[in-house]
């Protein structure tokens, strides 16, 4: 009889445990995508479609971690990741190529953008947000305006730095300062990034994590160069009325760019296809873009956006993207080293 | 069914928790550290990581660094505690389980709270900036407060105070106060009363008090994330690195298995200084 009763316990145990790992699932898409970006605004019209299979998010704080999270096995309809892990979700086959016949708005993109969302001749990626990344200067604390990449190593702005701590930015900044093309350097140019970076370290104040810390940082005074910052960041700093400028490196602005990829296994793709239609319509891509200061990846969508934004973007000088340097698809073994590098740098005194 | 059959009965649900749950998944961690990559095959494995590991002496050194700044705070945390204790239990009185609680409060709220509001506190603009200024001290604001290993220090000894005090409170507790009163009676002062009775006798919840500091702080990583720039990163960062941002996980495992081997030779130095039935019945 006792042994029944603690036969009943383990089982009441296991079962609760069971229980309580699984969570109600809704019948829309599921979304592997970064926070933030679950906002209504930006896929209304899905949700006028289908009220009653709206999508599910599970969310990831950096490209790794979604990465990560979608190659050990979970199961997403849709995932947001950003260009330079495009190619490892094709190569890795975690997403089937998009059918561009069934994208709405498909003739309303940028063609360079979607141009990069291509490998092997088939979109994978749809490119929905873009932006810059560059020094962001406290123009009344600085003793002099900074020109290119290579002036954050200058001695005057000494103690006064923060870097974002993102490895293949600082990988790319560093090579491109030095004059080397990061994406083709041989070994003893990987070592002469690797050692410039550490001659870097005692100038710098922090590696700055997120967004919120680099804006503190820079309102605060403590930090007069903020390298590889954000525009959102410049936006949001100016209309807070500091003196802030966001320069345009002789080298070019580095930049970003994420989009939308369908999971090799989705099941339902007739939602996954309505929701890519309601997040890319023009009216969503420039709804995110005024919230975030975000650049859109299609020309309508530009057309939408608030003066304020087009104007911290630069966008009323088309020329503009031909000189920002975008960042390309790794592959593995770049990325291995680049990682490698970066800690190396970190752990070096 | 007899005692044995039922305590086996009971410890069976624990035993299967711990193993499905740590033992297992923990085996499979150590396997992966022989992949070659994060996603690839364990056939054939390999000992690249081992090498890489042991190669670079930054790693190793980052090792030694954090051990020496964890020491630190265990050290410090345990001279501040100590008083604190003393105190709660010789002249808290009757109120000395609400002073006790008042210590511990704190210690319910985030943790990443905790550790925002010394941010505001160090900074630049921060409170002890301003005082410093207040008496003529500074002339101009710093930030070099924050920002530096003594910012790691500082934020993780006020983390730790109440976890260090509770171990050394409980060794007091348990003092027999007849002994005081016989060393009073035997003509020794309250110092040497302090130093021939108390202290020895509180000597294991000392022990217990600067491991429950010193293990957890030798993995710690997100203090010095937040405090710590460029000179307060510790090694607990670089394995974060190696899990998160790097995808590196054998190496990240490695690094892991190095500071677990680590901390395992300090349980033992533990054990070997104070017997498990005086640890249960602290902690």
């Amino acid at each position: 009889m006792k042994m029944k009763y603690v036969q009943k316990v383990v089982l009441f145990c296991l079962i609760t445990v069971l229980i309580s790992g699984c969570s109600p699932k809704g019948q829309g898409p599921v979304l592997l995508e970064w926070s933030g970006y679950e906002q209504e605004s930006f896929w209304e019209p899905y949700k006028e479609q289908h009220p009653d299979a709206l999508p599910v998010f599970s969310f990831f704080a950096d490209d790794s971690e979604g990465f990560a999270k979608a190659k050990s096995g979970f199961a997403f309809d849709l995932v947001h990741p950003c260009s330079s892990w495009w190619k490892l979700y094709v190569d890795h086959g975690l997403v089937q190529p998009i059918d561009t016949s069934r994208i709405t708005h498909l003739d309303t993109f940028y063609p360079d953008m979607l141009a990069m969302g291509q490998f092997n001749g088939q979109q994978y990626f749809l490119p929905w947000e873009w932006g810059y990344e560059s020094i962001l200067v406290r123009t009344d604390l600085a003793p002099d305006i900074p020109e290119s990449w290579a002036d954050l190593w200058d001695p005057q702005y000494s103690g006064h730095i923060s870097m974002y701590d993102a490895s293949e930015a600082a990988y790319l900044i560093s090579g491109m300062s030095l004059g080397i093309d990061p994406y083709n350097a041989t070994p003893a140019e990987q070592e002469q990034i690797k050692q410039h970076l550490i001659d870097l370290k005692p100038a710098l104040l922090n590696y700055w994590l997120d967004y919120t810390e680099i804006i503190q940082l820079v309102a605060q005074g403590d930090v007069w160069l903020a390298s590889h910052a954000w525009n959102d960041a410049y936006g949001v700093l100016l209309e807070e009325g500091y003196e802030v400028e966001f320069i345009n490196p002789t080298e070019g602005r580095l930049s970003w760019i994420c989009g939308f990829g369908i999971g090799a296994n989705e099941t339902n793709l007739d939602l996954a296809y309505d929701y890519l239609n309601a997040v890319t319509a023009p009216q969503s891509m420039a709804n995110m873009g005024n919230e975030f200061y975000y650049g859109v990846a299609s020309q309508q969508a530009t057309d939408l956006l608030d003066p304020f934004v087009v104007e911290i973007l630069d966008l009323e000088d088309p020329a503009v993207l031909e000189n920002t340097f975008f960042y390309q698809p790794l592959s593995e073994e770049l990325r291995t080293t680049i990682e490698a590098i970066w800690s190396d740098v970190k752990a070096s005194n | 069914m007899n005692t044995k059959k039922r305590l086996l009965a009971l410890i069976s649900l624990p035993s299967v928790w711990l193993l499905v749950f740590f033992i297992i998944p923990f085996s499979m961690m150590a396997l992966f550290s022989f992949r070659d990559n994060s996603f690839g095959p364990l056939f054939p494995p390999t000992l690249k990581h081992y090498q890489a590991f042991f190669a670079s002496k930054n790693y190793l050194r980052m090792l030694a660094e954090s051990s020496w700044i964890a020491f630190l705070t265990a050290l410090i945390s345990i001279l501040l505690a100590y008083p604190l204790a003393y105190f709660l239990i010789f002249r808290g009185g009757k109120h000395r389980l609400m002073l006790l609680s008042l210590l511990i409060i704190p210690a319910w709220t985030s943790y990443l709270l905790r550790i925002l509001a010394w941010k505001v506190m160090l900074g630049s603009g921060g409170i002890i900036n301003s005082i410093l200024i207040q008496f003529g001290w500074i002339s101009e604001r710093i930030p070099l407060i924050l920002y530096s290993r003594s910012a790691v220090i500082i934020t993780l000894v006020y983390i730790w105070i109440p976890y260090a005090a509770l171990p050394i409170f409980s060794s007091l507790e348990r003092i027999e106060p007849h002994l005081f009163d016989a060393s009073s009676d035997l003509g020794a002062n309250p110092w040497r009363t302090f130093f021939n009775v108390t202290l020895p006798l509180s000597i294991p919840g000392i022990a217990a008090a600067f491991f429950f500091v010193f293990i957890p702080t030798l993995g710690e990583w997100v203090t010095p994330a937040l405090v710590g720039g460029v000179d307060g990163i510790m090694y607990g960062n670089l394995i974060q690195n190696q899990f998160l941002r790097g995808l590196n996980w054998p190496l990240g495992i490695v690094m892991s298995l190095v500071l677990m081997v680590i901390v395992s030779i300090f349980t033992i130095l533990l054990y070997r200084f104070i017997s498990i039935r005086d640890m249960s019945s602290i902690a």
